[in-house]
């Protein structure tokens, strides 16, 4: 693994005379981070300071032994706290609270009284496996930022809304490197940091901010401070955020509760992609299943497989229809 | 080494046997042994579905299996074949199920006539395995118990995806080959 | 003399041609006496057997595979789980039908009077000839055997032959039936009469199409101390087993008649029909041939040319 790591930082190493900065800020890597995490912090810790009186909510949980009503405190109190008074079993393993039949963060305060369920993913619904996916892209992300060398640049540029059927999870991040391919070791060695992250079970935490706020957090991130108004524009003013340790990103959510419930995972692929705008993007593909959930190697291998292959999100499903169509035609025909 | 005995002609089963038979330890030796399968393969027969230890009833599986299958065999003209039925079913009217019931509902069977299920063990209680011994296509509901979310875990969506793909290659591959050998007619 | 050496005196002495020879005219007197029926009268008094055990077989013309079984047992496996593995048993049978194609093994069951002649270093000729009756046929595989019992000057001979062994040059079977036990080891323990059986034989020809005769002779045996408890066994093909009382008592107490409805006893003595029919399917066209061949053979040993007369 660290063999593997030390062949990315010579990666960085070997271009860093070629590259030529065209969005490095007046802050390093380190110091953007440590800077984002401080407003976090701040904004949270305001956020507390608002609620101001605490009400007590009624929070009625449905088991499927047993229903409890809790008294918990408005806006303070989150689905997690909840689990916390039913068991530690259920804590650990709940990966989404319903509210009111609709998903809702494990850490995301309650708002008023209301009706909780939990899914697990051993006992998923659609919205709890969309979760999952779309917190290991969010967790790719964190190990793309952190894999390189402080000299190469590294901008995360978005995750797009997660699709399980095409088979691997992704994050677009943009490289100052210009023609990057991975080796195997490489790939390597971001699974280990994966696992790594994954192995510090740290909780996923959610914060709404305001739109300069989140323009403040972002400065170092060219992509990020085009993407914010856009995003803002439709959600009066306000973008949610996600922390898993020190890694702070804009997602719509919702994400599951703890990094502890990724199991088996595989950095599968990095493939190189143009956008619109000709800017170089690289995309990180990676395939995940839930912990607890044994699988076969062979099994997973085939998973792996298809992980590598460039995940095409927007326009793989209208290819697959149309060859759909061709072939019924050709049957047709014969 | 020893010769096949050839005097008896017999239907394969369709589930593993122990190649040794167990003694279902009694005082009173073999006949107890017999006696203890004689009653267990007539309640089987009566409720065609019984919970016992899992040792005695591995056991009578094999005689339940070999009655049913030398029945579908012989038939209830067969004398020899009424012996045995009369010798291993205790009570008369489970003869007559045997024959009326279970030849017809075994006839075309390609797989086990009966299916054996490990039971939990009672907990503070006797130490011996359990086991839940039943007649397949009995009337009552299945003890299996699947995954209700089996199709919606994550990795089951990921393996289904994957075969989707897989076909779909195959098939434009052959449709691929389809046109070709079209071309080349032409 | 090939095989091991079983004597009824336990004396392990083998006795060359010459004295056999020079015996030829007593034994042959003394086995005449109790030949149920001759050559003229092939078909057998079938009479009070009903038995399961004892199903005749149509000769020559085993029309099912499965019928096979009774002709050739020694092709089925052991039915021991542990010393199955279909591979070996496919080479054995491969083997088998090799040595079956280089010399002629006829049909024979227990209870038929067979001429062995091996290849013997030692022996005037280099070969030697032994003549017996079945006593008991066993094994299976290439390690099929049988074992023939005679009784030469007064002393009580038996040789257990294996079926393929390369040394055999030459199975005759001088008289084809079967007798009313699967096993004859009684004949041990009676008079010596009834293991007597002349070195020069003709071999008795029965008609094609015809079943085996079942040779139902019910033999009495020698008064006690016998070789084992006989009175046990369920034999049919001995005359009043009188033992003492305590003995009696005993063999009463040691009865099992649950064994005959023990099913799964049955089934693990025995090769399921499924797998029979697959063995059988692959030996059964070869088997057939060869006993079509044996046939043709025989015919012409048996066709005397007409002589020209005057």
């Amino acid at each position: 693994m660290f063999h593997g790591c030390r062949q990315l930082y010579t990666i960085g190493l070997r271009f860093q005379s070629k590259t030529h900065s065209r969005c490095i800020g007046t802050l390093t890597k380190a110091e953007a981070k440590k800077k984002r995490n401080q407003l976090y912090d701040e904004e949270l810790k305001r956020q507390r300071a608002a609620v101001g009186r605490i009400e007590k909510i009624d929070v009625k949980y449905h088991g499927p032994t047993e229903e409890v009503i809790l008294a918990m405190n408005k806006n303070l109190s989150t689905p997690h706290d909840c689990a916390k008074h039913i068991s530690e079993g259920l804590t650990k393993v709940a990966a989404l609270a319903l509210v009111n039949e609709k998903p809702w963060d494990m850490h995301r305060p309650l708002t008023g009284p209301c009706d909780l369920t939990f899914t697990t993913l051993k006992a998923p619904n659609i919205s709890t496996n969309r979760a999952f996916w779309r917190t290991c892209s969010l967790i790719l992300g964190a190990v793309a930022e952190n894999a390189f060398k402080d000299d190469v640049e590294v901008h995360l540029h978005s995750f797009p809304a997660p699709s399980i059927k095409s088979g691997s999870f992704i994050s677009n991040v943009y490289l100052n490197l210009p023609d990057w391919q991975p080796t195997v070791p490489e790939l390597q060695a971001m699974s280990a940091l994966f696992v790594k992250l994954i192995l510090r079970e740290l909780p996923v935490e959610r914060l709404v901010v305001q739109e300069d706020l989140a323009i403040e957090m972002f400065q170092e991130n060219r992509f990020k401070i085009k993407q914010i108004p856009d995003i803002a524009k439709h959600n009066e003013n306000r973008i949610t955020l996600y922390r898993i340790g020190d890694h702070i990103d804009i997602s719509k959510g919702p994400m599951v509760g703890n990094t502890s419930l990724v199991g088996r995972t595989t950095v599968a692929a990095v493939h190189k992609i143009q956008t619109d705008e000709g800017e170089n993007l690289y995309r990180f593909q990676g395939v995940a299943i839930p912990s607890g959930i044994l699988m076969n190697s062979f099994a997973y291998g085939l998973l792996e497989e298809r992980a590598k292959k460039l995940n095409n999100v927007s326009w793989m499903p209208q290819r697959i229809e149309e060859d759909m169509e061709e072939k019924l035609t050709i049957a047709a025909q014969n | 080494m020893n010769q096949a005995n050839v005097t008896h002609l017999v239907s394969k089963l369709k589930f593993n046997i122990r190649p040794t038979p167990r003694r279902l330890k009694n005082k009173d030796g073999p006949p107890g042994r017999v006696l203890k399968i004689q009653k267990t393969l007539t309640a089987l027969f009566e409720y065609e579905r019984i919970e016992l230890f899992y040792n005695r009833a591995d056991e009578v599986r094999g005689y339940a299996e070999r009655l049913i299958s030398e029945a579908i065999r012989r038939g209830p003209e067969d004398h020899e074949m009424m012996d045995l039925a009369n010798f291993w079913i205790i009570r008369k009217e489970f003869v007559h199920k045997l024959f009326k019931v279970y030849v017809p509902r075994y006839q075309d069977y390609s797989i086990a006539y009966t299916k054996l299920h490990k039971a939990p063990r009672l907990y503070p209680g006797i130490y011996y395995k359990r086991a839940v011994l039943e007649l397949r296509g009995n009337p009552y509901p299945s003890i299996e118990q699947r995954n209700a979310h089996s199709n919606v875990l994550l990795h089951n969506l990921l393996l289904s995806e994957a075969r989707k793909e897989y076909r779909m290659e195959k098939y434009k591959e052959i449709a691929e080959s389809m046109n070709e050998r079209e071309v080349t007619s032409q | 003399m090939h095989g091991a050496l079983k004597m009824s005196a336990a004396v392990g002495r083998v006795l060359s041609q010459q004295m056999r020879q020079s015996l030829k005219v007593l034994k042959s007197l003394a086995g005449k006496k109790n030949r149920c029926f001759s050559a003229s009268v092939p078909i057998p008094k079938e009479g009070s057997v009903s038995n399961n055990e004892q199903k005749s077989v149509n000769r020559g013309k085993s029309a099912d595979p499965l019928e096979c079984r009774f002709m050739y047992p020694e092709f089925l496996p052991d039915p021991k789980p542990e010393y199955r593995n279909s591979l070996r048993e496919k080479l054995e049978r491969a083997d088998m039908m090799a040595r079956r194609s280089k010399i002629d093994i006829p049909e024979f069951y227990v209870g038929s009077i067979l001429a062995v002649t091996v290849s013997d270093p030692h022996a005037p000729g280099k070969s030697n000839r032994f003549v017996g009756i079945c006593i008991k046929r066993s094994g299976c595989g290439l390690r099929a055997n049988f074992i023939l019992r005679n009784v030469v000057d007064n002393q009580g001979v038996e040789v257990l032959y294996e079926l393929y062994d390369p040394t055999i040059q030459k199975i005759d079977c001088l008289r084809l039936e079967k007798r009313l036990d699967n096993e004859l080891l009684y004949l041990r323990d009676a008079p010596e009469e009834y293991s007597t059986f002349s070195f020069d034989m003709e071999p008795e020809i029965i008609p094609e199409g015809t079943p085996v005769p079942v040779n139902d002779l019910k033999v009495t045996l020698k008064p006690q101390p016998w070789l084992e408890k006989w009175e046990r066994k369920d034999l049919k093909g001995v005359r009043d087993i009188v033992v003492n009382q305590k003995r009696e008592m005993k063999a009463k107490a040691a009865l099992k008649p649950w064994e005959k409805y023990d099913l799964m006893k049955i089934y693990r003595e025995t090769i399921p029909e499924e797998e029979q029919k697959e063995i059988f399917a692959e030996v059964y066209s070869d088997l057939h041939n060869l006993e079509i061949t044996r046939q043709k053979m025989k015919r012409q040993r048996t066709f005397i040319r007409p002589k020209k007369s005057g």
